[in-house]
């Protein structure tokens, strides 16, 4: 239950912070929210001797949004914040609500949606949506930035592509196709501090007619060590009328691709049946909100 | 909900007051509850905040490699040395066995010689800080030789002459019992309707927010020992305290600073006391034990999982004719309350429908898994859900409503069940009626769409118990008032206030009996020292019990009051009644004057006035005088009386994922008089909250060791704010005579109908029944698939 004795930094730039990542390495953590970090350190399963709180530098916090061009948003920005902010709604509703599904409201004041991804638990809620509407993320050090996509970031359970002395700073989001639309669902025991047994995201686009799919992007969480993407409902849907023959189609491929495992929160089987309705239900949900747009 | 103010009810045209003592004025009001404000603001000061002077800190070291094992040796050198640490502590320095009962008592503060479960405490250390301690508690090294672990009450059976859990119970059985009253073999044979079903409940545990915490202060000039802890029962503690330390109970005081919540959890000692209290005897400073979640996992007494086998007949008219019921329960590692709950399980196949054949035949069986004990219901749970969905099922085969078969069979006031148990008054029928009315049943019953149901269930409960838990004949409660001229009234107990509202409660009581406001009582409860006798807060008896002692103690002052005035108004005292603050004669508006005049007049010259009341449980069991022969039955069991309730739930079920939602519970509740209505409806709706939890979501889970798998409220999923339903809850209108104020329980009789009414209802949404709580979505959709298979056929059409 007691964490162990750690040195504590706060530095107020971004230069600060690189300079303190870069040399304390391996025997520093960096210190977001906590909400995932702290709970593992009373845990005793990390005991970094230094911790590096990176949520006072300004420049890694906020979301920003031109239109046109896209989104970025700091790694530090409050879950709450994603939750409630009208533009990520309007813009990127899967990752809104997802991020309003996080635990509860105190969690949702604490955590960031960096430490989210950094995290890196394949029931995570915001990585799905995240991954779904395409989000780069930027890792940054003294040394410069890398850009690359956040499916490639996360590489494992609690495995993420940082080099040390690196630090996420952004999300970076592509601005939404015309006609297109994003969902988001999970499912869980019950409807609040829960863990998810399966997440998923659609973000789907259309052509002119309203019926045609132009492009899909359907993102699993919780049946694959890290977030999966699916290449076989694109496979059946890109450039075919949306039917409800061809979601049980989809639906079906999906459940194919998923990897899930049984563990205390539910079995191989249950998650493997819930794939496919989540699957069914959010490409129709997202289908009909592109079709408003 | 809240707001309804139930003495309107009381106010009847034509009866003068003094006459109808049913007209209450400070019973019946919806309060707000005494311990509200401190609890709201976040001021209240619960065990784990107390700091005293000196004081140091307490932890238990834990086994966390077996369920069972052998202690070979146990060195605590290595943890002694570490700078910070004042003392350590193993089972063998405090080896007298507790229990609440004490023929079963086989606990021991810590592990002697042997741990029988994942995570009993086998040391402990004391620490100036609480750090330091869990630090020494690592450097302690423990040999264990490993023993097979019995994980399954069947399993301990066959496998007792191999491995035996504790040594006087060689074939691994606490206790069992049978308990047969009538011919039921011979009612079946006229049955026309039987049915028979297994029933399987799980593991579900308390969930109280606050976790187990206790402060000890020994002096060592004095040798007094001074607890504070997180207890629903400290005169059981102050006992089991006295036992363990070999201390007399009068060297000891037990106090309870701000209790959150206990349902039963809290109803025994626990280690960190035991703990707390011989590590302060032993360095002399003041030391605190708080437990974490997982202590509480670990050893909090949970339900006990029941397997059972059940037969019920009714006649061709549908009337119960016989109940043939065979328990076998998870006792988990030790006694407990177990005895006790094994016995309740036989003794509520009795209630509340006439039932004239019974036979039960009950068994607690020894398992390396946490022990269970009482909890919210205690013993009426299990029975009830069996009982209640094979009732359901006996009306489906007979083409009647649920509903119908109930009020057929339901009991009227006072009935005697064949096992001698007496209900001096029931409105069991109108609990039945109101909340069928209310929810429509009638009308929704097997007429919603598919994934859409609605189930009914019944239930009832003790107020109160004949029998304390050790040989004694004194009364179970006694209370004394005080009343004077600088702190007005105050109500002096040693019962627990958890969080049920029992100060509140106490507090209208004694305002309604010595006819002053709720506002001018002051109550002292939680402390041995300064309380008279109350023997807890368990089996829903203090309402009962301490206005019964309330009113015999305020009979007594009234009566000095009334001959004061009396002879201040110059009239009969005996034509004096005493309301609303006032103290007025019956007959003559002109004689009239302030209570607190009568009351300064007498102490000055007289002097402070205090009495005290007790109540006694009238017992049923014994000899009869006359034949001189021995009267059987309504021992565990008997109440002086019953609460009874009724919930409709409708829930939706998702077809596709297999989750229940309950969106609506009708609910409504014989609670007798309604001290507090406010309170009620919260006791109520958390009720079905904790037993929804139950049925729906918590279970604890282990691996093929016994080891937790979910001791955290992470994977311990009780429902959340989300989950709750939409509640309407009725409290019947109904007044038990021979009670205080009319009054009965209200806190476990409302736990009762939650299984089987939830369960009912999936079976009306799905057409599948379920005859094992928890049920879970893959419950659900594993069931659905076998339906479809089993609807589809071979596809020959034979219907195979
Ligand atoms: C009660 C409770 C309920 C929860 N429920 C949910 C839930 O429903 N869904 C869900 O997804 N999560 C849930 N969480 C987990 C947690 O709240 C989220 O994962 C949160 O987003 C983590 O953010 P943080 O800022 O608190 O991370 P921290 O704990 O500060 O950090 C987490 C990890 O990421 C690293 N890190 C953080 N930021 C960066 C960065 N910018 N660059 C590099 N490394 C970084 C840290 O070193 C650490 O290893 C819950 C947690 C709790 C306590």
């Amino acid at each position: 239950m007691f964490m162990n004795n750690f040195e504590y930094f706060a530095p107020k730039t971004p230069g600060e912070a690189f300079e303190l990542v870069g040399r304390l390495g391996k025997k520093a953590k960096i210190l977001a929210g906590g909400t995932d970090l702290v709970i593992l350190m009373k845990d005793k399963i990390v005991s970094p001797e230094c911790l590096i709180d990176i949520t006072n530098i300004e420049e890694f916090e906020g979301i920003k949004y031109e239109p046109g061009k896209g989104m970025v948003i700091g790694a530090t920005t409050k879950n709450s914040e994603v939750q409630y902010s009208e533009i990520v709604k309007e813009k990127y509703y899967a990752l809104a609500y997802a991020a309003g599904e996080i635990g509860s409201s105190q969690v949702r004041h604490m955590g960031t949606i960096g430490g989210n991804s950094c995290n890196a638990s394949p029931s995570g809620e915001t990585p799905t949506p995240l991954v779904a509407l395409g989000a780069k993320v930027i890792v940054s050090s003294a040394a410069g930035d890398r850009e690359m996509p956040l499916e490639d970031f996360i590489t494992g359970v609690r495995r993420i592509d940082l080099k040390e002395g690196e630090i996420l700073t952004k999300f970076v989001l592509p601005e939404p196709a015309p006609k297109s639309a994003s969902r988001y669902a999970y499912m869980g025991a019950r409807d609040a501090n829960e863990i998810d047994c399966v997440n998923m995201a659609v973000n789907i686009e259309l052509e002119a007619d309203n019926q045609t799919v132009k492009s899909v992007r359907l993102v699993m969480g919780s049946v694959f060590v890290r977030p999966l993407v699916s290449a076989a409902v694109p496979a059946l849907l890109n450039g075919k009328k949306f039917s409800d023959e061809l979601v049980e189609k989809a639906a079906e491929a999906a459940q194919g691709e998923a990897k899930p495992i049984t563990d205390i929160r539910a079995s191989e089987e249950y998650r493997h049946t819930i794939v496919g309705v989540l699957a069914r239900r959010l490409l129709k949900e997202a289908f009909a909100a592109a079709q408003e747009v | 909900m809240g707001a309804w103010d139930q003495r309107e009810n009381y106010v009847r045209e034509g009866k003068p007051s003094y006459l109808d003592e049913r007209r209450f004025t400070q019973v019946g009001r919806s309060v707000p509850r005494i311990d509200g404000p401190a609890k709201a603001k976040g001021e209240a000061v619960y065990t784990a905040d107390m700091v005293l002077p000196g004081m140091v800190y307490g932890k238990i070291k834990r086994c966390k490699e077996y369920a069972h094992a052998n202690i070979k040796k146990i060195d605590c050198s290595k943890a002694l040395a570490l700078p910070g640490v004042l003392a350590v502590l193993t089972g063998d320095e405090a080896p007298n066995k507790w229990g609440i009962v004490p023929a079963s008592a086989n606990e021991t503060a810590l592990a002697v010689g042997k741990v029988r479960f994942y995570g009993e405490g086998v040391a402990a250390v004391a620490a100036i800080d609480e750090e330091t301690a869990e630090a020494a508690c690592d450097l302690i090294e423990v040999e264990y030789e490993p023993l097979p672990a019995l994980l399954d009450p069947f399993e301990s059976m066959a496998r007792a002459g191999e491995v035996n859990i504790h040594e006087n119970a060689p074939d691994n059985i606490l206790h069992k019992g049978d308990q047969i009253y009538g011919d039921v073999d011979k009612a079946f044979e006229k049955c026309e309707y039987i049915l028979e079903k297994e029933f399987k409940t799980g593991r579900p545990q308390h969930g109280y927010i606050e976790p187990m915490s206790a402060v000890a202060s020994y002096d060592t000039q004095n040798g007094l020992l001074h607890l504070w802890a997180s207890s629903q029962v400290p005169h059981y503690l102050h006992r089991q305290m006295s036992i363990v330390l070999e201390m007399p109970m009068s060297k000891i005081r037990v106090t309870l600073p701000a209790v959150g919540g206990g349902f039963g959890g809290k109803g025994e000692a626990a280690a960190s006391e035991f703990v707390a209290c011989l590590l302060s005897r032993k360095i002399g400073r003041p030391v605190k034990v708080t437990f974490e979640r997982a202590d509480v996992f670990y050893t909090s007494k949970g339900r006990h999982p029941c397997y059972m086998k059940w037969k019920i007949g009714l006649d061709k008219d549908g009337y119960i004719q016989a109940v043939d019921f065979d328990n076998t329960m998870d006792k988990g590692a030790y006694a407990g309350w177990g005895v006790v709950v094994m016995f309740y399980t036989a003794s509520m196949v009795h209630l509340p429908y006439k039932v004239p054949n019974a036979r039960s035949l009950v068994r607690n069986v020894y398992t390396n898994l946490p022990t269970t004990g009482a909890m919210r219901g205690l013993g009426g749970v299990q029975p009830r859900f069996a009982m209640e969905c094979m009732l359901d099922e006996l009306a489906e085969m007979m083409g009647i409503s649920p509903y119908e078969l109930k009020m057929k069979n339901a009991i009227d006031s006072g009935y005697t069940a064949i096992n001698n148990m007496y209900v001096p008054h029931t409105e069991y029928k109108k609990c039945l009626q109101t909340a069928v009315e209310k929810s429509g049943y009638l009308e929704k019953h097997g007429k919603l769409p598919f994934g859409k149901g609605i189930g009914l269930a019944g239930g009832y409960y003790i107020s109160g118990t004949a029998y304390t838990l050790y040989q004694s004949y004194k009364p179970h409660t006694s209370v004394t008032l005080k009343v004077d001229t600088e702190g007005g009234v105050t109500v002096l107990c040693a019962a627990a206030e958890i969080g049920q509202g029992c100060n509140t409660v106490m507090a209208q009581m004694a305002a309604e009996a010595l006819g002053v406001h709720y506002e001018d009582v002051h109550v002292q409860t939680g402390d041995t020292e300064i309380g008279s006798f109350d023997l807890g807060s368990f089996a829903s008896r203090l309402t009962y019990a301490s206005g019964y002692a309330i009113n015999e103690a305020a009979r007594e002052i009234n009566f000095k009051l009334r001959e004061m005035a009396g002879g201040l108004l110059g009239c009969r005292a005996d034509h004096l009644e005493i309301k609303d603050r006032m103290i007025y004669s019956m007959f003559e508006p002109k004689f009239k004057i302030e209570w607190a005049t009568v009351v300064q007049k007498y102490v000055n010259s007289v002097g402070a006035l205090s009495a005290v009341g007790h109540f006694s449980p009238p017992r049923r069991k014994g000899i009869d005088i006359i034949t001189g022969n021995r009267i059987q039955g309504a021992n565990i069991g008997h109440s002086p009386t019953f609460g009874f309730s009724c919930q409709i739930h409708e829930v939706e079920v998702d077809v596709e994922t297999g989750r229940v939602y309950v969106k609506k519970v009708t609910e409504a509740g014989d609670c007798g008089t309604a001290v507090n209505p406010m309170s009620v409806d919260g006791q109520v709706e958390g009720s079905i909250m904790f037993n929804m939890g139950a049925c729906l979501y918590e279970d604890m889970k282990f691996d093929a060791k016994g080891k937790h798998l979910n001791p955290n409220f992470h994977d311990y999923k009780c429902p959340t704010f989300m989950e709750m339903p939409d509640m309407d809850t009725n409290i019947v209108d109904s007044y038990d005579p021979t009670a205080p104020f009319g009054v009965k329980e209200t806190g476990e009789g409302a736990v009762q109908p939650t299984f089987p009414a939830i369960t009912n209802a999936i079976y009306d949404a799905i057409g599948v029944r379920f005859y094992q709580v928890p049920i879970t979505p893959e419950m659900i959709l594993k069931a659905l698939k076998e339906k479809k298979e089993k609807e589809a056929g071979c596809g020959c059409g034979c219907g195979a």
